[in-house]
């Protein structure tokens, strides 16, 4: 079709721009049914919308392997986020992964009769290791004093096994159990 | 969307893997890759290249999740990552002269000739007509007649505004259907 590029909208040798002819395409009026220019063009426009139809319709796959190796990316990613200092007075960095450290802290909580380690998170803020612990709690055999054994045990761990010196505990007793 | 059994919907996806799970986000993945993959295909006419910025996509957005103000926005958000790092793909290859995506998609789409083959002929002169198109009018129309995106949307990811994004996609639809004149 013959066009007159350059300017905001196409316009056709009689006038009419593309977009009108677009929007027309299935009830043209009497001058887009006459006119030899009109015609051309919603014919390659017709064709134009067949073919981006085509397009449209079309799922060509993305490769084997390529959500695999996304999550590889992904994983990777998370591990190098979750590193944690760890004191040292060497010149080269030590570092934790922070669900190594959890399993470490699970573990201690663990020691203590009646009691099992659920959720537990572990982050560094300026003041060294917080740690959030959630623990279930045997029902039948439970008394108050094992909380106080957990969180020695969890701060024992913490300093002599990992190496954090000062560590605050946030501990939850979230459910119960029965042994 | 429909939520049934284990298929979740994405903003339920979205927030669960805001929170690290990864599991979650693997859904999210295999829910979009596809669409990602073939805009970044059609935009670089280069299956190495859209593999490259559709993983570059995935992992961008991952690390990014945190900033996400609404779980909801995913999906654009993530058309739009894709969308500026394939113009950042052609902005780099201009220095190669004369490479010119036809010649990237040389060996038919996405590399395999016996999809080539199955390819019909208003298909393949489509493909050429695309490669003719700016970068910019060329995303502009791909996101809104093929993908179905929003002109605001549009507008945002190329930073211009919603009446630009219109305009070009007049220019492409016209300049598109002159390539595609039925007697040429």
């Amino acid at each position: 079709m013959a066009l007159s590029p350059g300017t905001d909208t196409y316009r056709l040798p009689c006038g009419r721009n593309v977009e009108r002819l677009w929007e027309d395409l299935d009830a043209p009026d009497e001058h887009g049914t006459s006119c030899p220019h009109c015609q051309a063009s919603r014919a390659s426009l017709q064709l134009l919308r067949q073919a981006t139809g085509e397009l449209v319709a079309d799922e060509a796959e993305p490769p084997a392997g390529l959500t695999a190796r996304i999550m590889a990316a992904v994983r990777a990613d998370i591990r190098r986020r979750d590193l944690l200092e760890l004191p040292t007075t060497e010149p080269g960095a030590a570092r934790i992964s922070a669900q190594a450290a959890a399993t470490i802290l699970r573990f201690a909580a663990d020691t203590v009769e009646g009691v099992r380690a659920r959720h537990c998170r572990v982050d560094l803020d300026a003041t060294g290791a917080v740690v959030e612990l959630n623990i279930a709690v045997d029902s039948r055999t439970f008394t108050h004093p094992a909380l106080e054994q957990v969180r020695q045990r969890v701060e024992t761990a913490a300093s002599r096994r990992i190496g954090w010196p000062t560590v605050t505990l946030h501990l939850t007793m979230t459910d119960v159990f029965e042994a | 969307m429909t939520v049934t059994g284990t298929q979740l919907d994405d903003v339920t996806l979205v927030a669960r893997a805001r929170d690290g799970d990864a599991h979650s986000y693997e859904q999210l993945v295999t829910r979009y890759e596809g669409p990602i993959y073939r805009l970044a295909l059609r935009m670089l006419a280069n299956a190495a290249d859209a593999e490259d910025v559709t993983q570059e996509a995935f992992l961008a957005a991952w690390r990014q999740l945190g900033q996400l103000q609404e779980d909801a926005a995913f999906v654009g958000w993530l058309y739009r990552s894709a969308t500026n790092r394939c113009l950042n793909v052609i902005r780099s290859r201009k220095p190669l002269a004369d490479s010119t995506p036809e010649e990237h998609a040389a060996s038919g789409p996405d590399g395999k000739p016996e999809q080539q083959a199955e390819t019909s002929a208003q298909l393949a002169a489509l493909s050429t007509a695309m490669g003719r198109l700016t970068p910019e009018k060329r995303a502009c129309w791909l996101l809104r007649e093929v993908h179905g995106r929003s002109y605001d949307e549009i507008a945002t990811t190329l930073g211009v505004s919603a009446t630009t994004v219109r305009g070009r996609i007049a220019r492409a639809r016209a300049e598109l259907a002159e390539v595609m004149s039925p007697w040429r």
